[in-house]
């Protein structure tokens, strides 16, 4: 035996079913308006892309991280010039030696044949 | 207005919704047209079945056209079909709706069938039943209120409600199964109001 409430149910359902709905005029007219009007809009304009300076910029972080970067750059450079002893130590213990590096060389700045002509 | 259009007067007439609404997107004159005739009945009977309110059926299926024109330029043929899509659209509205409006009716808001002619008292028992039947639906969880329409009163298969509700054929069982069930609790202290004692 079938359960009433799934009697009313599928009798519930069975007359949902049957209802037509057909649309009228005003709503058709209201439809192809909004079509007319979505159509007639123009397309928005895509944004204009950035130019590869700029891209590049954004992508470490503008201006505060390229004066970060450039004082990064400077500080390496000076502590591979003039390494503190601190720097030193740590390479000598790491690398188990000291490595220096000189830009010029004393005999061309001092030397008897040097630019400095004593 | 009429929508009725003969095969001489549809130019799209043998192409895919897809195909249309693309011709649309691309500014055909007559694209819009072919396409309101050919989905906003059935979509409007979609949003009256589940709503039992016209005037509501009426907002939310020109709401699903308006998301439909607007989706156009970014169609991808293939990729879905459109009734398909459009089906998913009008019960995310509905349920929606349901919820927003209905959650809490009254059972004094349903209309009295009594005192009235035999036709008449007979219509306005099936608006009554379909009244109660959509704020019942208003209860259950969305998923389920979705399923649960889907399956029985639009009478789509299992197979194509997973397409539209994007889950598998598995849950969409267990979903139209619990939501009748709940379905079923809901009206089941209202037979004889809306006549089934009797029946």
């Amino acid at each position: 035996m079938n359960d009433p409430h799934d009697d009313m149910l599928d009798d519930l359902f069975a007359t949902a079913r049957k209802g037509t709905a057909q649309p009228g005029h005003d709503l058709i007219a209201r439809v192809l308006a909004d079509a007319d009007a979505l159509q007639s809009a123009p397309a928005p304009q895509p944004a204009q892309k950035p130019g590869l300076w700029t891209q590049l910029m954004e992508a470490i972080g503008g201006w505060p991280a390229v004066s970060g970067l450039a004082t990064a750059t400077i500080a390496g450079v000076w502590i591979g010039v003039a390494p503190p002893a601190a720097v030193e130590d740590l390479t000598a213990t790491l690398i188990g030696d000291e490595v220096g590096v000189a830009l010029f060389s004393g005999d061309l700045l001092l030397g008897d044949e040097g630019l400095i002509d004593g | 207005m009429s929508l009725a259009l003969s095969p001489m007067s549809d130019p799209f007439a043998g192409a895919p919704d897809a195909t249309v609404l693309v011709a649309y997107a691309h500014g055909d004159g007559q694209a819009a047209r072919v396409l309101t005739a050919r989905l906003l009945p059935r979509v409007l009977a979609q949003a009256t079945r589940m709503l039992s309110n016209r005037a509501e059926a009426e907002d939310v299926a020109q709401e699903a056209m308006l998301r439909l024109w607007k989706i156009a330029p970014d169609w991808r043929q293939g990729e879905a079909e459109v009734s398909t899509w459009l089906y998913r659209v009008v019960a995310n509205l509905c349920t929606d709706r349901l919820r927003r409006n209905r959650g809490g009716v009254g059972l004094d808001q349903v209309a009295e069938p009594a005192d009235a002619a035999p036709s008449v008292a007979a219509r306005m028992q099936d608006d009554a039943r379909m009244t109660a039947l959509s704020d019942a639906l208003a209860q259950l969880p969305e998923r389920q209120a979705q399923a649960v329409a889907l399956r029985h009163l639009e009478g789509l298969s299992n197979p194509a409600i997973a397409e539209i509700m994007d889950i598998s054929v598995r849950s969409v069982e267990s979903l139209t199964a619990r939501g009748k069930r709940a379905l079923a609790e809901i009206l089941a202290g209202r037979r004889a109001e809306l006549g089934y004692d009797d029946e």
